[in-house]
């Protein structure tokens, strides 16, 4: 006889709410303009985040525990709804000059961060890879939507070098399967420590398999190579997406998978170091070399990927609330500095570095934003980037790796130079014609940016009000599930 | 009061932009001259006592603030000298709101690092203070001001992000629950890991003292910043690294600092001496300065890493009045750079014209170049006396240099100031208005600790004894 499965409702809503979204946008594309879709599309956010709040504390699962609904799921979901919210914003203004204002942008879009939130909620390998194939696949359509020649050559190469990443990542999957006959988070988490040396084995190929999946998708050195190309082949709103939402979502399956499953198993540590040490090398010294401000950004996404990463060495405790805590400041400076870029650059190539000379004396209030979002790219008190980098240090120092701290922090002062000097050159007067877009300031750019700026000050000034509530360590140690 | 005095140049700053062109400056001098007025009651109520709330207590950070002793002191040469440097600005830079603006942004920085008895607030004042420095030389520089730009920020970043692992790290390795100074005492670190994270935080303060070979971003700094020598006298007041050394270095690594003595004195005085040395070739007012300003903190290192009282209390003095006569200094060579058009030290017969610039000029020298009756003198005595005790060879060596000074100095005042007026140069004006109180106030303050220390020494020498004496004496 058939018996119905149990599901409950309340952990899937604020997925399923996405979801309708992006269903609506498909279905209701044939009758309403681009723009009411976007703000049907912003309700939607912002009712799932409101459907997160209530879910708060209680700790809900559905399908046997495929889908939590933790407070870990709750905040780095949350996180994932800010950075989409703020993509929305931004191409409400911008899509329409991006040759991407139609309907399937806003619906591929909301399928992604659909698959998003699935990875922040996943309980198991399964779920993690739905979402994941769910983000990857509409990433892939988003980055080649634009008809141009730089959007198809970054999309196909984010195509290819994506799936490549996601059989690996399968594959990785399917080892640990083998070694500890399980998916659950929770059961591999249980069962890897008495493990027979020959599942050992396969455990430990397994996770550095996963490892490489997700050094793909979080873009780890030397697995970061497309993502310059595809940031900044991208429309600057889609590069905004992916260099956010995307990476907040590949390191919340990161600190799942490795802070949560696979916290015992042995290696991948050891490995994850190296991995680190060369994407703080390559990406800031790189990035020093960048003549054009938004492939400058996609370098400086990069390093800051390692600097991120640093904090999947720490404990969960200590790691997962650094994490965090990095996670949202690093969407709200990357989206706000990425907004102002696709406000003002006149082409989707963005702009060079030498075009910002003087752009305090034309837009002021945007040169200084872009100003602060530098300084706190750059880890500057009193931005919240400092506070940032500060955890990211002490969740790596204080698990003992020493060295890797100490190139952090050198790898910061390289990192130092590429910000300022963009930073610097907006502020020394200027003679020569504007090169900005002339219609440049919109509102809802204004408001991401205004968004982005207030957040970063005001978690640098009161960093407690957003640390205060992802420092319980309970929230972290219970990230396999319990 | 204390906060207050730390936080009103900021809304003074802030309030600057929202405040109509034509009132900018008498705002801004107002707020100036409250916030030293506040630092002076501060002094007469003797001193603030220390403040301290939690400000992230997830993470042990406080919010911790006390102002006396050396603390005070440098915190009322600041609001001084700051003072000062708003009068001169409201004057000679035009279109001067942003520059004040900066102004007093900076110096809520440099009080806040002077107040902070915690070591993450002290970190986020520290860097604080660099951002409008940074500012400042990016839109009033001169042509070649990014070369100098992106190395100043590169020095300094390099410096305090290790500083940033080793407060980190102090705090994990000893255990303290927070990183309030007073907690972080109380557990200590021990063995080779205090000698690690000494050297982190060495690194920070080298850079902002500077010590030799920490020290290539100065003189570029100076060089290319405005000539009004505004930002220069902001500047001066940034060389925190004797106070921050004193102040936290000396109580948390006390077996680390005892260990590295013999090394860091040898490279403080190498510092005064080979500074001493390149200012004497100097041809740019500014770089001459710069570089004297160099040689003057090799002293300042010296006596601090002596760890004697005499010694550290002369370092204090001459950190704090240092930044007195040097940055009126600054200030009188954009005097000269307005009137003659250089700030080349080979300008000639400035003195036949404008007397009381000439003559104001070279008292201010005087100072510096420690002539008995000024302030400097007390100071540089009292590091030689100390330093003597400790290590007399390295103390001989650093001695030099003030003999070297006087070469550097006297040559470069006569070759500017005496000598024949060029012909065909034009008429130069003397002091007007304001800039009799620019240059003469730094003067009087000079000529007074000079003769009468005790005020000064007041504050500090209770201080001085209580850190020694935690280290279990010198």
């Amino acid at each position: 006889m058939l018996t119905v499965p149990e599901v409950h409702l309340a952990p899937m809503l604020p997925i399923l709410i996405v979801l309708a979204g992006a269903l609506a946008s498909t279905v209701l594309g044939f009758y309403l303009p681009r723009r009411a879709l976007t703000i049907i599309n912003l309700v939607l956010l912002v009712l799932s985040g409101v459907s997160m709040g209530t879910l708060w504390n209680s700790g809900a699962t559905a399908f046997g525990g495929s889908l939590q609904a933790d407070n870990a799921a709750i905040l780095l979901g949350l996180t994932i709804l800010i950075g989409s919210a703020m993509t929305l914003l931004v191409s409400l203004d911008t899509a329409y000059r991006a040759r991407v204002s139609f309907p399937e942008f806003d619906a591929m879009l909301m399928y992604a961060i659909t698959g998003t939130l699935l990875i922040a909620f996943s309980g198991d390998l399964i779920t993690l890879l739905i979402g994941l194939e769910v983000m990857s696949l509409s990433g892939y359509v988003l980055a080649t939507l634009q008809e141009s020649r730089p959007a198809e050559e970054s999309g196909l190469k984010y195509f290819l070098l994506g799936a490549a990443g996601s059989a690996i990542l399968i594959y990785g999957i399917a080892f640990v399967y083998g070694a500890t006959g399980s998916l659950n988070y929770a059961e591999i988490a249980a069962r890897t420590a008495g493990l027979t040396p020959g599942n050992l084995g396969v455990l430990v190929g397994g996770a550095l398999l996963m490892l490489a999946g997700f050094a793909f998708k979080v873009a780890l050195a030397p697995f970061h190579q497309w993502t310059p190309d595809v940031y900044s082949g991208a429309p600057t709103s889609v590069s905004l997406f992916l260099s956010t939402v995307v990476k907040v979502a590949a390191f919340a399956g990161m600190l799942r998978v490795f802070g949560g499953a696979l916290q015992n198993a042995p290696g991948w540590a050891a490995v994850l170091q190296i991995l680190i040490a060369v994407t703080l090398i390559v990406g800031n010294a790189a990035a020093l070399f960048q003549t054009n401000f938004k492939r400058m950004l996609a370098y400086s996404a990069v390093a800051h990927t390692g600097f991120l990463a640093l904090t999947l060495l720490g404990t969960p405790g200590v790691g997962g609330a650094a994490l965090a805590y990095y996670l949202l400041i690093y969407t709200l400076m990357t989206a706000a500095a990425l907004a102002i870029v696709a406000a003002l650059q006149r082409s989707e190539r963005g702009m060079e570095i030498s075009d910002l000379r003087g752009l305090y004396y034309r837009h002021p209030a945007y040169a200084v934003a872009l100003a602060a979002c530098l300084a706190s790219l750059a880890g500057l008190p009193p931005f919240a980037g400092f506070f940032g980098k500060y955890l990211a240090f002490q969740a790596a120092l204080q698990s003992g790796y020493v060295w890797l701290s100490v190139l952090a922090a050198l790898a910061s002062v390289a990192a130092l130079v590429y910000y300022l000097r963009p930073a610097m050159l907006m502020f020394m007067p200027d003679r020569t014609p504007a090169r900005e877009y002339a219609h440049g300031e919109r509102t809802a750019t204004t408001f991401t940016v205004a968004l982005g700026i207030i957040g970063v000050t005001v978690l640098g000034i009161l960093p407690n009000l957003w640390y205060g509530w992802v420092a319980n360590p309970a929230i972290w140690g219970t990230l396999a599930g319990r | 009061m204390i906060h207050l005095m730390i936080f009103l140049p900021l809304l003074g700053s802030l309030l600057l932009l929202a405040t109509p062109k034509r009132w900018r400056e008498e705002v801004a001098g107002f707020v100036a001259a409250l916030t030293l007025g506040l630092g002076l009651l501060i002094w007469r109520g003797g001193g603030a006592e220390l403040f301290s709330v939690n400000w992230v207590p997830a993470l042990g950070v406080t919010y911790s603030v006390a102002l006396d002793g050396v603390s005070l002191t440098l915190a009322l040469v600041t609001a001084f000298m700051s003072f000062i440097a708003v009068l001169y600005a409201a004057r000679r830079v035009e279109n001067p709101g942003t520059m004040l603006s900066l102004v007093l942004a900076m110096e809520t920085g440099l009080l806040g690092i002077f107040a902070a008895r915690d070591l993450v607030l002290f970190y986020v004042f520290f860097e604080d203070a660099l951002l409008p420095a940074l500012l400042m030389l990016a839109i009033y520089g001169k042509p070649n001001r990014m070369r100098a730009l992106v190395k100043f920020a590169a020095y300094t970043l390099f410096g305090s992000l290790l500083m940033l692992l080793s407060i980190i790290g102090v705090k994990y390795y000893g255990g303290s629950p927070t990183f309030a100074l007073a907690d972080l005492v109380q557990y200590p670190v021990r063995g080779a890991s205090q000698t690690w994270l000494y050297l982190g935080f060495l690194a920070a303060m080298a850079v902002k003292l500077p010590l030799w070979p920490l020290h290539a971003w100065l003189p570029d700094f100076h060089e290319q910043n405005h000539d009004s020598g505004v930002p220069d006298v902001m500047g001066t007041l940034y060389k925190v690294g004797g106070y921050g050394l004193f102040q936290f270095a000396l109580p948390l690594f006390p077996d680390a600092s005892l260990e590295l003595r013999p090394i860091l004195m040898g490279l403080a005085a190498f510092t005064a001496l080979y500074a001493a040395w390149i200012a004497f070739r100097q041809t740019d007012w500014k770089r001459l300065l710069a570089y004297a300003g160099l040689s003057h903190m090799g002293f300042v290192a010296l006596g601090v890493f002596s760890l004697n009282e005499t010694a550290t209390i002369g370092a204090m003095y001459l950190l704090a009045f240092q930044n007195v006569y040097t940055g009126a200094l600054f200030l009188a060579v954009g005097m000269l750079q307005e009137r003659v058009g250089s700030v080349h030290t080979r300008v000639g017969g400035v003195m036949t014209q404008a007397g009381a610039l000439g003559g104001m000029t070279l008292a201010l020298w005087f100072a510096s170049i420690a002539v008995p009756g000024l302030a400097g003198f007390v100071g540089e005595f009292s590091v030689l006396l100390g330093a003597y005790q400790v290590q007399p060879w390295l103390t001989f060596v650093a001695g030099l240099s003030t003999i070297a000074a006087a070469a550097y100095a006297l040559t470069a005042f006569q070759t500017t100031f005496w000598q024949g007026r060029p012909l065909g140069g034009v008429r130069v004006a003397d002091l007007r208005h304001t800039e009799w109180l620019v240059l003469g106030l730094p003067l009087a303050v000079a000529l007074f600790f000079g003769v009468y220390s005790a005020p000064a020494l007041n504050l500090i020498q209770p201080a001085v004894r209580g850190v020694l004496a935690a280290l279990g004496g010198s």
